[in-house]
C-alpha cells in the first residue's frame, strides 16, 4: 500500500504538524507557527502524490514492464553533484552578503553542478548496463567537460603560480623561484623517466601533492597581496609634456640601458661629456654632423660614455597639417642614460633642415653640446 | 650571339637538355647579364661562381652518363631476376663521402667572401639610398672634411637629392647605406655587384665599385607592389673630373627661366601643380617665399623625386622610360668609356628629348604605371596616394611644364 | 555499410535492455554506394581517391594560372594581364601548386596506400581523417572565392611584411589567403598526428620499422615534418590575420616592429615544407625503381635514413632564402654552409636510386619513365641548388628566374614527375583499371620536353639578370642577338603550352582508359610490396587476413624463392599472385572491425570558412560558424563508432547486436 518514499513523507508531514502545534503552543511566534504548518501541508502533499506515482514505479504486478524497467535494474550511483550544488547555493548565498566574487564561483558550481546532474541522471535511466551509461555519460559530457576542466585546470594553476611569483618581494627572488621551480621539474621528469616501474597510484599522488602544494602557496601569497608594481611614462609621453630635460623623471626610473637585439640602425649617437658625435653605419669614423633621409623611421642608439647620467633630446618642428593641427611630437627624446648605457630612439623627419630655422640639432640637457642633423 | 670574351661554364648544368645544347647561346649585351662583371665584387662573385658552375655541370654530366648507361645497359633482355642485393656498404660511404669532400672544397672560399662582400670599411664615397614604391632616392651627404664622395665642391657644400640614377666616381669604393619608406626593395646593379635588401627601419650596406665610366643597369629586384617591375634604377659612373664636374653642376643655384617665355609659365604651372610634392631646390613662390615640397600630405611613403636637376638624368619614373630619344639614348649608352662622360654630362638636349613617353606621363603617371592612386582604393592610406596620381593636366599646362623642366639641368 | 559479416552471436543476457546507440536524431549514414556513400565516408581508400580528385582540380587550375602568367610573359610589354592580376595569379599559382596540389596530393597517396603498404585496414582516426579532407577542400574553396570577391592574393606566396599590410593590399586577398591557409592547415597537422599513430602502432606482425616500405618511411618523416612546420606557420598567419584585421603593430616598422621578423617564421615554415613536397615523390620512385629493376632498393637504411636526415637538417637552412636580406656575413656564411650540407642526404638518394638500376633487368613502362625522369631532373635542379648555396653567387641569383628555373626543376622535374610516376604506377591498384602505357608515353615526353622548354631557357634569362615577379619585361633589358632575352622568354612560354598538352593528355589517357580498358590484372608490375596482396580495387576492409611480415618486400618474397646456395642466388617464382589472394581468402578473419560512415567530420569542416567568412565580412557569422562546429563536436562526440542495426533500413540480414566499435575514433 505504502511505499517506502511516501511513508518517510508521511512520517515527516506528521511531524511538522506536531512541531507546529507544539510551536505555537509554547512560543505563539506567529512566523515560526506557519513556516512549520506550510512545511506540513508540502510535506502531506509530496506524500499524496508519492502514493499516487507509486515511488514512480511500475506495477509489480505487471512483470514483463517491471523487468524491463531501468528502475527495476539500476539504482542510482553515487553522486558529487548534489554536494556541489549545494555548496554552491551557499557559496552564493554567501556571496551575496559578502563579495561578488563568491556570488559567481556559486553560481558557477550550481550551473556546473545541475548540468552535471543532469546528465548523470539521464544517463543512470539509458540502460540497465553500467559500463554502458558510463560511456553515455562521457559521450555527452565530454565534448564540454574536457576542455572547460581543462582549461580551468590550467587557469587555476597558472593564477595560483602568477600569485606566488607577484608576492615574491623583488624580480631577482622571482628568477630564483623560477630557477627552482624549473629544476623542480627537470629532476622529477629525470627521476621518473629513469624510474620506469613507478606506479600509476604514485605519480598521481604525487602530482597531487604538488598541485594542491601549489594552489596552497598561491592561497597564502593572494592573500598576502601582490608587490608594489612600477608604474611608468614613456619617454614618449615625457616629451609631449615637454619634459625632456635635464631633471629625471618617472620614465627614467629603471629605464633599460641596452638595445643588444637592434642591429642595422641608422646611427649611434654618442656623448662623451664634451663633444657629441655620430657613428654611421657605412662610413668610418665618428662626425659632428648626421644625414639622415626625410620620411623615414630612423632609428639611432644614443650611446652615453660621460660620467654623468645624460639624455639624447631633438626639436622636431612638427608641420602643421591643412586642419592647422600639429602631427607628430613637438621633441623626442631617450630616458636618462646610464655612463656606458645605450637607448634607442625613432625619428621621423617630416621635412628637410633647411626648412626648419636652425635645421635640427641633437642636443643633451645641461650640456652645451651639439650633433647637427641634416635632412636633404 | 656566342661571346668570345669570357667562359660560359654556366651553361654546363644546362648542357644536359640536349636541345639546348645545341641552342647553347645567350643574349649578348644584356644589361643585367650578372655573368659579365664590370666590377670588383661582381668579378668577385664570378671567380667564385664559375667553377663551381663547373664542378655542379661535371657532376651533372657524370650523373647523366650513369644514368643513361644504367638504362641502356640494365633494360630488359629476358635475362634473369637479378640478385636482391641490399647494397654495398663501401660504395654508399664512398658516395657520401665524396660529395661532402666537394661541398667543403666550395664551402671554404664561400665563406671567405661572404665576409670580404660585406666588409665596408675604407670607402672613398658614402650614398645614402632610400627605396620606396616605386623609384629609389639617392642622397650624398657631406663628410667630415665637407667633401661630396670623396670630393670637394666648388661652390658651397650641400646635400644633393636625386633619383633612378645613382652617379658614382669610377674605381673608387662606393657604399650605400640604403633602405626603404615603406615595404622591402632590393637594390641590384648585377654588373657591378649582387642585391642587397632595403627593409624599413634598416639601414643595409652594400659595396659598388665599377671599372669603366658607363651606365650599369639594375631593377628592383624584391617584390614591392603593384608597380614592382617598373621599379629600375641605374648606376652611372664617371671618371673623377666628370663626377667633380657633376658635383658642381648639381650644387649650381637655381635660376627662373626667362621672363615671357613658355617655361616661365611652366614655372608657374610647376610651383601651383608639381610644388607641393616635387622639390625643386631654389623655386620660390609668388611671395618670394622658398617653396618647400611637402609629399608627406599627399603620398604614403612620404617623398617624392627631386627635380631640381631632372634632364641631367636620362631616365625617369624609376628609371622605367627614358628622357632620350632612342638615337640620342644609344650615344650615351654605347659611348666608348672615355666619351661617356662628355656625353652624359651634356643631360638632355631639346631635340633629344623623349617627348612622347613625358608626356604621356603626364597626362595621366596611373595609366602608364600602374599605381595606387584610384580615391576608391586610399580610403586604407587616409587618401595618401602610393605613386603619382592623374593631375588631370591641360595639354597647354603639360606643354608649359615640359617647356619647364627641360631648363632643370 | 562497413561490416562484412556480421557474426551472430548470443545476445547477451536476455532480461537486459539493449542499450540505444542513437542518441541524436539523425540515422547514420550507411549508404554504400552514390554520392551519401562519399560524401559522409571515412575510409581512407575514397577519402584517398578525393584527395587526389581535388588535388588534380586545383592541379588545373594552378596549371592554367601559369600559361596565363606565360602568356604575359611571352614577349615585351605584355598585356594580356593587368599588374594587379598579374601579382595575383603568380601569389595563386604558388599557393595553389604548393597547398592545393602537392601537399593534398601526397596526402592522397598517403591515405590510400600507407594503411595498405603496412598491412592495416584503415588509418587510426578514420573519422579525423574525413575532417582533414573537407578542411582542405573548403579551405581551398574558400581561397579560391577570393576571385570573386574582391581580388586574390597579391603579396607573393611568401607574402613579405609589410607589404602584405592594409596599406599595401587594400583588398581582401590577403585576408582570404590567411584564413583559408589555416583552414588548410588544420588538415595537414590532423593527418599527420592520424598518419603518425598510423605507422607507429598499426603495422602488421613483424613489420619492424626496418621492414616497413620506403613510401611509408618517407610519408612518416613529411608528417613529423608537418607535425613542426604547420605550428610555425600558423603562428605566422595569426600575426598576420592581427596586423590586417586588428590593427595590430607585429610588422610595423614606425612602431618599432622588424619586418624580417616574418620572413624568419615563414621560412622556417617554408623550408621544411620543400621538403614536405619534395619527400613523398622520393618515397615513390623509390617504391617504382626496385620493382621495374626487379631488384631491391639500393641501400635501403641509408635511403630511410638520409630521409631522416633531410627531415633534420632541413630545419636548418631556412635562412637561405634570405642571403639578400641583410642578416649579416656570419649567419649567411653558416646558413651557406649547412645549406651545402643537406645537398649530401639528398646526393645519397640520387645515388641509391641509379644503383638500384645497376645490374637490374629493367623495364621501361610509363611509371618507370617518370620515375627515371625525376632522377635526371631532379639532379638538375639539385646542382642548381648547389650554385645558389654559395652565398655570394645567390646574392646574383636569387629573386631571378634562375631561382625560378631551380625550384621548378626540383618540385616538377622532383614532386610533380613522381606524383605522375605514382598515378600510372597505382591507377590498376586504386581503380582496376590500367591507364594506356602509348598514351602514357607521349604524356611523358611531352611533359618532358615541355618542362625542359619552358624552365630550361629560364637559367639563361635569370643569370643574364631578368627577377622574377614582374609583370612585364622590356625590350631595353634583353640584350641583343637572337638568342636574347625576349627568344627565351618566348621559348618558355611555348614550353609551358607543350606541357599543357603533355598534362591534358594525362587526363585524356584517364577517359580513353576507362572506356576501353578491361580489369586490371591482379598484379600487373610483379610488385614487391603488401599493397598488391589484395584486391584491385582493394577490398574495403583492405586485407582478408592481415598479413604477417617476414621480410623487407614481403610481397615479392612470397611469390619468389631463393633455390641458390652459398653465393649463387636463384630466384624462381613459387606462387602467383593470385594463388596468394586465393590462400588470403581461404583463411579470411573472422571478425573484421571497420567503423562506419558519418555526417559530423563534413559539417565540422564546414563551419571553419563560415567563421573565416565572418572574419572577412561581417562578424556575425562567427557565432554562426562556431555554432556549427559546437554541434558537430557533440554530434561526433555522442555517435558510436559503428552504426547501430536500427540505422539501417531494412535491417542488414544478418543483424545481430553485438556492436563491432573500433578502436579509436
Amino acid at each position: 500500500m505504502f511505499t517506502t518514499g511516501s511513508k518517510l513523507l508521511i512520517g515527516s508531514a506528521f511531524a511538522a504538524a506536531v512541531f507546529a502545534t507544539a510551536y505555537g503552543i509554547t512560543q505563539g511566534g506567529a512566523l515560526g507557527t506557519i513556516g512549520l504548518i506550510s512545511a506540513a501541508l508540502a510535506l502531506s502533499m509530496l506524500a499524496a502524490l508519492n502514493i499516487m506515482v507509486r515511488d514512480s514505479n511500475v506495477s509489480a504486478m505487471d512483470h514483463a514492464a517491471f523487468e524491463s524497467s531501468p528502475a527495476a535494474q539500476a539504482s542510482a550511483r553515487p553522486s558529487l553533484w548534489p554536494l556541489l550544488v549545494a555548496i554552491g547555493a551557499t557559496t552564493l548565498t554567501l556571496g551575496l552578503v559578502t563579495s561578488r566574487a563568491f556570488f559567481i564561483l556559486g553560481l558557477v558550481a550550481i550551473i556546473a553542478g545541475g548540468l552535471e546532474w543532469l546528465v548523470q541522471g539521464w544517463s543512470e535511466r539509458a540502460s540497465s548496463e553500467l559500463a554502458y551509461n558510463a560511456s553515455a555519460r562521457n559521450l555527452l559530457a565530454d565534448p564540454l567537460e574536457l576542455p572547460v576542466a581543462g582549461a580551468a585546470g590550467a587557469a587555476v594553476v597558472v593564477y595560483a603560480f602568477s600569485r606566488v611569483m607577484l608576492g615574491l618581494p623583488n624580480k631577482s627572488s622571482t628568477v630564483v623561484a623560477f630557477a627552482v621551480l624549473a629544476a623542480i621539474v627537470v629532476a622529477s621528469g629525470a627521476f621518473v623517466g629513469t624510474k620506469r616501474g613507478l606506479s600509476r597510484a604514485a605519480m598521481t599522488g604525487a602530482f597531487s601533492v604538488a598541485i594542491v602544494a601549489l594552489i596552497a602557496a598561491g592561497a597564502v601569497f593572494g592573500l598576502l597581496g601582490e608587490r608594489a608594481t612600477e608604474e611608468h611614462h614613456t619617454t614618449a609621453y615625457i616629451a609631449e609634456e615637454n619634459e625632456c630635460g635635464v631633471a629625471p623623471t618617472e620614465a627614467d626610473e629603471g629605464a633599460s640601458q641596452t638595445i643588444g637585439g637592434k642591429s642595422n640602425l641608422a646611427a649611434e649617437v654618442i656623448f662623451d661629456g664634451s663633444t657629441l658625435t655620430s657613428k654611421a653605419t657605412g662610413f668610418t669614423g665618428t662626425f659632428d654632423t648626421l644625414t639622415l633621409p626625410r620620411s623615414n623611421s630612423n632609428n639611432i642608439a644614443f650611446r652615453n660614455d660621460s660620467g654623468d647620467v645624460a639624455r639624447l633630446v631633438i626639436e622636431m618642428h612638427p608641420l602643421e597639417n591643412s586642419d592647422g593641427e600639429l602631427s607628430g611630437a613637438e621633441r623626442l627624446c631617450t630616458a636618462l642614460v646610464d655612463e656606458g648605457g645605450v637607448q634607442l630612439l625613432t625619428i621621423v623627419f617630416d621635412r628637410p633642415s633647411r626648412a626648419i630655422e636652425g635645421g635640427y640639432e641633437f642636443t643633451v640637457p645641461g650640456s652645451d653640446v651639439r650633433l647637427e642633423v641634416v635632412v636633404p | 650571339m656566342t661571346d668570345t670574351r669570357s667562359p660560359r661554364p654556366f651553361l654546363a648544368p644546362v648542357a644536359a637538355l640536349g636541345a639546348m645544347l645545341v641552342l647553347a647561346s645567350c643574349a649578348s649585351n644584356a644589361p643585367q647579364d650578372t655573368w659579365k662583371p664590370e666590377g670588383e665584387y661582381a668579378q668577385k662573385i664570378q671567380d667564385l661562381q664559375w667553377w663551381v658552375f663547373l664542378i655542379a655541370g661535371i657532376v651533372g654530366v657524370i650523373v647523366f652518363l650513369v644514368v643513361l648507361f644504367a638504362v641502356i645497359k640494365f633494360r630488359d633482355r629476358g635475362q634473369a631476376i637479378p640478385e636482391q642485393s641490399h647494397g654495398n656498404t663501401l660504395i654508399e660511404y664512398a658516395f657520401i663521402a665524396g660529395p661532402a669532400v666537394l661541398l667543403a672544397v666550395i664551402a671554404i672560399p664561400t665563406v671567405s667572401l661572404v665576409l670580404e662582400l660585406n666588409d665596408t670599411a675604407d670607402a672613398d664615397c658614402v650614398v645614402n639610398v632610400t627605396g620606396q614604391q616605386w623609384w629609389w632616392e639617392y642622397d650624398y651627404p657631406i663628410d667630415a672634411d665637407g667633401n661630396i664622395c670623396g670630393f670637394a665642391p666648388t661652390a658651397d657644400a650641400a646635400p644633393i637629392v636625386t633619383s633612378g640614377q645613382m652617379i658614382i666616381p669610377t674605381q673608387a669604393k662606393v657604399v650605400i647605406r640604403g633602405t626603404s619608406r615603406d615595404v622591402i626593395h632590393s637594390f641590384w646593379v648585377p654588373k657591378l655587384n649582387g642585391k642587397r635588401d632595403m627593409v624599413p627601419g634598416r639601414v643595409h650596406t652594400w659595396n659598388f665599385q665599377a671599372n669603366r665610366p658607363g651606365i650599369y643597369a639594375g631593377q628592383c629586384a624584391e617584390f614591392c607592389g603593384l608597380s614592382h617591375a617598373n621599379m629600375r634604377m641605374e648606376i652611372v659612373a664617371l671618371d673623377d673630373a666628370d663626377f667633380q664636374a657633376w658635383i658642381d653642376n648639381q650644387l649650381e643655384p637655381y635660376q627662373s627661366p626667362a621672363e615671357g617665355t613658355l617655361a616661365a609659365a611652366g614655372e608657374t604651372t610647376f610651383a601651383a601643380q608639381c610644388a607641393s610634392c616635387h622639390q625643386v631646390d631654389g623655386l620660390t613662390n609668388a611671395d618670394g617665399e622658398l617653396i618647400i615640397a611637402q609629399p608627406e600630405n599627399r603620398v604614403w611613403s612620404g617623398a617624392a623625386p627631386n627635380l631640381t636637376n631632372l634632364m641631367t638624368r636620362n631616365t625617369f619614373a624609376g628609371a622605367s622610360w627614358d628622357l632620350l630619344i632612342d638615337q640620342c639614348r644609344d650615344d650615351v649608352w654605347e659611348a666608348d668609356p672615355d666619351k661617356f662622360g662628355e656625353r652624359y654630362l651634356q643631360g638632355v638636349a631639346p631635340e633629344c628629348l623623349n617627348q612622347i613617353d613625358l608626356k604621356e606621363w603626364l597626362r595621366n603617371a596611373p595609366a602608364k604605371k600602374p599605381m595606387y592612386a584610384d580615391p576608391e582604393q586610399l580610403e586604407e592610406t587616409d587618401g595618401l596616394v602610393r605613386g603619382m596620381p592623374n593631375l588631370n593636366l591641360s595639354e597647354d599646362q603639360i606643354n608649359e611644364l615640359v617647356a619647364y623642366l627641360l631648363e632643370r639641368k | 555499410m562497413a561490416l562484412i559479416e556480421r557474426q551472430k552471436t548470443d545476445v547477451l543476457v536476455p532480461a537486459v535492455v539493449t542499450p540505444s546507440s542513437t542518441y541524436g536524431a539523425f540515422r547514420r549514414p550507411v549508404e554504400t554506394t552514390g554520392w551519401k556513400s562519399w560524401l559522409f565516408t571515412i575510409d581512407h581508400k575514397k577519402l584517398g581517391i578525393m584527395y587526389g580528385a581535388a588535388a588534380l582540380f586545383f592541379f588545373v587550375v594552378g596549371g592554367l594560372e601559369a600559361l596565363l602568367i606565360r602568356a604575359q610573359l611571352a614577349g615585351p610589354d605584355g598585356t594580356i594581364l593587368s599588374a594587379d592580376k598579374y601579382n595575383q595569379m603568380f601569389t595563386m599559382h604558388a599557393t595553389t601548386m604548393v597547398f592545393l596540389f602537392v601537399m593534398p596530393m601526397a596526402a592522397a597517396f598517403a591515405n590510400y596506400f600507407v594503411p595498405l603498404q603496412i598491412g592495416a585496414r584503415d588509418v587510426a582516426f578514420p573519422r579525423i581523417n574525413a575532417f582533414g579532407f573537407w578542411c582542405f577542400l573548403f579551405g581551398a574553396i574558400f581561397i579560391n572565392t577570393s576571385w570573386l570577391l574582391g581580388g586574390a592574393a597579391d603579396g607573393g606566396w611568401f607574402m613579405y611584411a609589410p607589404n602584405s599590410s592594409v596599406p599595401f593590399s587594400p583588398t581582401h586577398g590577403i585576408d582570404f589567403w590567411a584564413l583559408g591557409l589555416q583552414i588548410t592547415g588544420i588538415a595537414s597537422l590532423t593527418g599527420a598526428i592520424n598518419l603518425i599513430v598510423t605507422v607507429i602502432n598499426m603495422r602488421a606482425p613483424g613489420m619492424t620499422l626496418m621492414k616497413m616500405p620506403i613510401f611509408t618511411w618517407m610519408i612518416l618523416v613529411v608528417q613529423f615534418l608537418l607535425l613542426f612546420a604547420i605550428p610555425v606557420i600558423t603562428v605566422a598567419l595569426f600575426l598576420l590575420m592581427f596586423q590586417r584585421v586588428f590593427d595590430a603593430t607585429f610588422f610595423s616598422v614606425e612602431a618599432g616592429a622588424d619586418p624580417l621578423l616574418w620572413q624568419h617564421l615563414f621560412w622556417i615554415f617554408g623550408h621544411p615544407e620543400v621538403y614536405i613536397l619534395i619527400l613523398p615523390s622520393f618515397g615513390i620512385v623509390s617504391e617504382v625503381l626496385p620493382v621495374f629493376s626487379k631488384k631491391p632498393l639500393f641501400g635501403y637504411p641509408l635511403v630511410v635514413f638520409s630521409g631522416a636526415a633531410i627531415g633534420f637538417v632541413g630545419w636548418g637552412v631556412w635562412a637561405h632564402h634570405m642571403f639578400a636580406s641583410g642578416l649579416g656575413p656570419i649567419s649567411v656564411a653558416v646558413f651557406s654552409v649547412s645549406t651545402m650540407a643537406i645537398a649530401i642526404p639528398t646526393g645519397v638518394k640520387i645515388v641509391n636510386w641509379t644503383m638500384t638500376m645497376w645490374g637490374g633487368k629493367i623495364t621501361f613502362t610509363t611509371s618507370m619513365l617518370f620515375a627515371i625522369g625525376l632522377i635526371v631532373q631532379f639532379t638538375i635542379g639539385g646542382l642548381s641548388g648547389v650554385t645558389h648555396s654559395v652565398a655570394p653567387s645567390d646574392t646574383q641569383q636569387t629573386d631571378t628566374y634562375y631561382i625560378v628555373a631551380h625550384f621548378h626543376y626540383v618540385l616538377f622535374g622532383g614532386a610533380i614527375l613522381g606524383i605522375f610516376s605514382g598515378l600510372y604506377y597505382w591507377w590498376p591498384k586504386i581503380f582496376g583499371k590500367m591507364l594506356s602505357e602509348s598514351l602514357g608515353k607521349w604524356n611523358f615526353w611531352l611533359m618532358i620536353v615541355g618542362m625542359n622548354l619552358t624552365f630550361g631557357p629560364m637559367h639563361i634569362i635569370g643569370l643574364q639578370g631578368q627577377p622574377r615577379r614582374m609583370y612585364r619585361w622590356t625590350e631595353n633589358r634583353a640584350g641583343e642577338g637572337f638568342f636574347n632575352l625576349g627568344f627565351w622568354n618566348l621559348v618558355a612560354s611555348i614550353g609551358s603550352f607543350v606541357l599543357g598538352i603533355g598534362i591534358l593528355l594525362f587526363f585524356i589517357n584517364i577517359v580513353v582508359s576507362h572506356r576501353r580498358h578491361g580489369p586490371a590484372p591482379l598484379d600487373p608490375w610483379d610488385a614487391r610490396s603488401l599493397e598488391w596482396m589484395t584486391t584491385n580495387p582493394p577490398k574495403e576492409h583492405n586485407f582478408d587476413q592481415i598479413p604477417v611480415v617476414g621480410h623487407l618486400d614481403e610481397f615479392f618474397h612470397r611469390k619468389y624463392e631463393d633455390r641458390g646456395d652459398g653465393d649463387h642466388h636463384e630466384f624462381v617464382q613459387v606462387a602467383t599472385a593470385e594463388e596468394i589472394m586465393a590462400d588470403q581468402e581461404a583463411h579470411a578473419d573472422a571478425h573484421i572491425h571497420l567503423p562506419s560512415p558519418s555526417y559530423w567530420p563534413i559539417l565540422l569542416a564546414l563551419g571553419l570558412p563560415v567563421m573565416a567568412y565572418g572574419v572577412i565580412f561581417n562578424f556575425i557569422l562567427i557565432p554562426i560558424g562556431a555554432a556549427i562546429v559546437l554541434l558537430s563536436m557533440f554530434g561526433w562526440s555522442l555517435e558510436p563508432h559503428t552504426a547501430a542495426d536500427a540505422d539501417y533500413d531494412p535491417p542488414p540480414s544478418s543483424g545481430g547486436a553485438a556492436l563491432e566499435v573500433a578502436d579509436h575514433g
